[in-house]
């Protein structure tokens, strides 16, 4: 009996969080890219993002030869692409964009946190965030591809 | 004795670097991100807390070497357990701990202490970025001090071996925008209450495989609270073994500093029926 109480209780949690879920993908109705600010917040956040990475020692060589005027725009338009925004991203695959560079995990891992950091000084909220986290996780395993 | 007495000695000294380096103010984390390498079990393993996870203690990644310390109380009804361990996680790759446990029998009197070394190898994934999420195997080896009460019970060995795969994922707003985090560990072992009442039994002598898992909701990127269950052998027939489950919330106040408070469901030990109550835990990571 005591067992099956605890059962019902971890059921109950489970079942909790399931409907949490539901509730979660009935409000994401909103596109990802109305949520980020649209075009301008987008570029609010990239902005934000090169300054920490101009600062970071560990990965700001990455881009010693890269122009950065295209980059950013590159990466604006990637951004509103992944989003659901009105952009269509032109650029190279993530793989051979980043083959060679000899890119580890750690490398990846400042970029997200920088990534965060800039979303968090730009006002957009965890769930905004982890919306956003969601779309660039499977990126991870096409960058590191080809190194 | 002496080689145990001088295994505590090192094993304490661990701790107390441990914790002045992660007090110093200008001490380095790795680059994994907040929270990803969970806290620290009750066996030493980078987990919950009382289940292994799939990730490697602390937050060190490719290149990086992490260290993490922890101290953990648990209050029973008729008992009192208490762990001080260390981990050493190389390159996200491999996992070292070292662990010591000892429960008081606050009721029935006396205690019973244990030594366990753990091993866990990344074996592939990352429990943000793979679609599986990350996968290890670990390895817990481990010894009583003294012997003599679990033999008396009818435990046939004082050490066991422990083999488990566990593997751990990330869900990205998965529930109201918030993230999810799901573990599924599988453990072959003949450890009676973890080990603390030997190892095989008159019951049943051979190991079993068993399941654990957990859930965890971060409700921000420094707070999770989930669930967490364990399944158990039952072996000795003097006592009927019951599995354990647990309710926690863990706050990271950084990615050196981790808090775990929780509520433990242990079911019977040891004859005595119905062992609830609360857990604290501290974890120092650099």
């Amino acid at each position: 009996m005591r067992h099956r109480s605890r059962v019902m209780m971890l059921a109950a949690l489970l079942s909790a969080m399931l409907m949490a879920a539901g509730c979660s993908q009935r409000q994401s109705s909103q596109a990802l890219f109305a949520e980020l600010g649209g075009e301008p917040g987008i570029s609010a956040v990239v902005e934000n993002l090169m300054y920490r990475v101009a600062d970071d020692s560990h990965i700001v060589g990455f881009f010693a030869n890269t122009n950065i005027d295209l980059f950013v725009a590159s990466l604006e338009q990637q951004l509103c692409d992944i989003s659901d925004g009105p952009c269509d991203y032109q650029g190279p695959p993530m793989d051979r964009a980043h083959q060679h560079m000899g890119l580890d995990d750690s490398h990846f891992n400042r970029l997200v946190e920088h990534l965060d950091a800039a979303m968090i000084e730009e006002g957009l909220p965890l769930r905004t965030r982890n919306r956003l986290f969601a779309r660039l996780a499977p990126l991870h395993a096409e960058i590191m591809r080809l190194q | 004795m002496r080689v145990i007495r001088s295994l505590r000695h090192i094993l304490w000294r661990f701790v107390c670097a441990a914790l002045l380096a992660a007090l110093s103010l200008n001490v380095s984390a790795g680059s994994r991100l907040l929270a990803t390498g969970g806290v620290t079990q009750i066996e030493g393993a980078a987990g919950g807390g009382l289940s292994p996870w799939a990730v490697l203690a602390g937050t060190a990644s490719s290149g990086e070497v992490g260290l993490t310390a922890m101290g953990t109380r648990a209050w029973l009804n008729d008992y009192r357990l208490s762990v001080g361990g260390v981990g050493l996680n190389l390159h996200d790759h491999l996992e070292l701990s070292l662990a010591r446990q000892r429960l008081d029998l606050t009721t029935l009197g006396g205690e019973l202490e244990q030594t366990i070394v753990g091993g866990k190898l990344r074996l592939f994934g990352d429990l943000l970025y793979h679609p599986w999420g990350i996968w290890s195997l670990g390895v817990q080896h481990k010894w009583l001090e003294d012997g003599a009460l679990p033999r008396a019970v009818g435990a046939t060995d004082t050490r066991g071996t422990d083999l488990y795969l566990s593997g751990s994922k990330l869900w990205f707003s998965a529930i109201a925008g918030r993230n999810l985090v799901t573990n599924l560990t599988l453990r072959h072992s003949a450890a009676n209450q973890g080990g603390l009442l030997g190892y095989g039994g008159d019951a049943k002598d051979s190991a079993s495989l068993l399941v654990e898992g957990s859930l965890g909701v971060f409700i921000t990127p420094n707070w999770i609270i989930g669930a967490e269950y364990r399944q158990k052998p039952d072996n000795l027939s003097f006592a009927e073994e019951d599995d354990w489950q647990s309710l926690y919330s863990a706050y990271f106040f950084s990615k050196q500093v981790s808090l775990t408070a929780a509520w433990l469901e242990l079911g019977s030990i040891a004859g005595l029926a119905d062992q609830r109550g609360g857990y604290v835990s501290l974890q120092f990571a650099y």
